[in-house]
């Protein structure tokens, strides 16, 4: 395996305060690695750093091989990063189902000039079929119709992925992907994560809280604790860490 | 699923209706209503591109009449000083007018400031455009540019002949309606959506590869030059440009036509347009009864019916076809 994404001496402060501290992130290709750690570890600010929702204040990011440090968030999903966020972020006054052609249509856009603009009244044939793929594939079938901004928490998270998956990444980061959902809800979403991972070949980055969650889904474990990773490897191995057990796990 | 055709279809028969009225006009009304209603058709679309910014890109504009303002000027320069010059090039040059400005000023603005801060900016920008008029002496300086030609268009194989105000008028018609099927168009294209959708979420369309100031720019920009056309069609029709079209009462004119017909709708401009042309009509005889008129009316719509006239009725009429079984849905601003 090669390493698909790697993050070298990552720093991060807001103001005077510093969240991240010489970070070293490595992710392998296709491996679903899953970060943990405390409130405040720093967890989502590392997502944050590595998927350009906010610029690093030092330290390198390179993905598939090339630095996308000074790249904006959009300039990394269309090298194929995907991600979603910890409050599922749709499109509230469309359908479902526009949510998801809007994100296979804006896939497309770059091959398509000014009849982007203007060539089309409705999606074309193709993209619409391709959004009923993804409703079958997700199970979105009874809420598709649905004005996006109604749908349940736990569909609307489901109708974001599907959106992520429309952009054909190669990398998808998911923050907190079942916060807020109910035992029999959570278990499910496992299956459909595994399910994806298998059918587009994903390599995976999630942050968690639920520990069923996190070692359904772990093939790698790494633990965040105030901006620093005290440990990282197989899920067994990290389990039975003393300090893990000490500052996170032993609290559970 | 939504049956885009159908809506395309619908939306046809809607534009078919209204043309049919304005063609109309001439045969049953006299000369200074059909002016009004010139006036009212080149308001319908100079009020829907201002909605393509409300409602579609969610950017508030106080400042739209330095785009036509800056249409009309442009358009009454080019038929003084360039008398040659084929008239729908003219057009064009006064289109490209507002576009230029838009996009000056949205690079400038869109970079720098979001909601209220920008809505302030354009207002102060476009005081600006209309401060410089009034102290050009190329521009006319207060007494604006007068004598503006009607034109004729030759088209090689035949000679359209509008110095008359009818055939103007039916000129206005045919303009604003091409106008307005091209921003139909847009708006209900990949682009359009993916503007609507930013407008819903913008770090989500971020996080879709997209970037949200270039699209944002887009609508800006798109926008600028159809306010600016609007004002350079205008111009042959009034045979004057007056530094009073490129001032702050004239922006606020095309916000007035969105909120009485509802923004949510993309004839709302229309409705809101042509009620406003009627109001003016009724009251012409009595000096400022036209704006007491116009103020209460607005102040009703936005207390008692926040979404226009054309929000209300459809609010109206999905409440009667749901009333037998289930309660009404919550009010949304999706597209009709």
């Amino acid at each position: 395996m090669t390493a698909i994404l790697e993050a070298r001496g990552l720093t991060k402060a807001y103001g005077s305060v510093r969240v991240l501290e010489d970070v070293d992130f490595d992710l392998q290709d296709g491996e679903a690695h899953v970060v943990i750690g405390p409130n405040g570890a720093g967890k989502t600010t590392l997502f944050r750093c590595l998927s350009g929702e906010t610029r690093i204040n030092g330290g390198t990011i390179r993905f598939a091989g090339e630095d996308v440090s000074g790249l904006t968030g959009a300039q990394r999903v269309k090298r194929g990063i995907g991600r979603t966020f910890q409050v599922a972020r749709i499109f509230p006054s469309m359908s479902a189902f526009e949510n998801l052609i809007v994100a296979i249509e804006t896939r497309e856009r770059t091959h398509q000039g000014l009849r982007f603009t203007f060539g089309y009244i409705a999606p074309r044939r193709a993209v619409v079929a391709e959004a009923e793929r993804l409703v079958t594939e997700l199970g979105l079938e009874d809420t598709v119709d649905d004005v996006a901004g109604t749908l349940s928490h736990g569909d609307k998270k489901r109708l974001e992925l599907a959106m992520c998956l429309a952009l054909k990444p190669r990398l998808l980061m998911l923050d907190e992907p079942t916060a807020g959902m109910s035992p029999s809800d959570r278990a499910e979403a496992v299956r459909l994560i595994t399910r994806v991972r298998d059918s587009y070949g994903l390599s995976l980055l999630l942050t968690e809280h639920d520990m069923e969650v996190v070692f359904g889904l772990a093939t790698r474990l790494t633990v965040l604790h105030h901006g620093e990773i005290i440990a990282s490897g197989q899920p067994e191995a990290v389990r039975a860490d003393p300090r893990v057990r000490e500052v996170y796990l032993g609290q559970h | 699923m939504i049956d885009y055709r159908a809506r395309f279809r619908s939306n046809l028969a809607i534009a078919a209706c209204g043309l049919a009225a304005f063609a109309v006009v001439p045969f049953v009304a006299n000369s200074g209503l059909m002016f009004l209603a010139g006036l009212v058709a080149i308001n319908i679309v100079f009020g829907m591109s201002w909605n393509l910014l409300f409602s579609g890109a969610g950017l508030l504009s106080f400042g739209h009449a330095m785009f036509f303002g800056g249409g009309a000027y442009a358009m009454a320069l080019v038929s003084l000083h360039w008398p040659g010059l084929p008239f729908l090039l003219g057009l064009a040059i006064g289109a490209g007018a507002g576009a230029l400005i838009a996009l000056v000023f949205g690079v400038i603005a869109l970079r720098r400031a979001s909601g209220v801060y920008f809505a302030v900016l354009t207002l102060v920008f476009s005081e600006l455009i209309h401060l410089v008029i009034t102290k050009t002496t190329f521009l006319g300086r207060n007494d604006g540019l007068v004598g503006i030609p009607r034109p004729t268009i030759e088209t090689g194989l035949f000679t359209l002949d509008l110095t008359s105000a009818t055939a103007y008028y039916y000129f206005i018609v045919v303009a604003m309606a091409c106008a307005a099927f091209a921003l139909w168009c847009f708006q209900n294209s990949p682009a359009g959506r993916l503007i609507q959708a930013i407008r819903q979420d913008n770090l989500r369309t971020a996080f879709l590869g997209t970037s949200i100031f270039g699209w944002q720019l887009t609508a800006f920009v798109l926008s600028g030059a159809l306010a600016a056309f609007c004002g350079a069609v205008m111009v042959p029709f009034t045979q004057i440009a007056s530094p009073e079209i490129a001032y702050w009462t004239v922006s606020t004119q095309p916000i007035l036509f969105t909120l009485l017909g509802g923004a949510g709708n993309f004839w709302g401009p229309a409705v809101g347009a042509i009620l406003f042309g009627a109001i003016d009509y009724g009251t012409r005889a009595m000096h400022g009864l036209s704006e007491i008129t116009v103020g209460t009316l607005l102040l009703l719509v936005v207390l008692l019916i926040p979404g226009g006239l054309l929000g209300f009725l459809q609010h109206r009429r999905q409440k009667k076809r749901r009333k037998p079984t289930e309660p009404a849905p919550k009010r949304t601003e999706a597209q009709p």
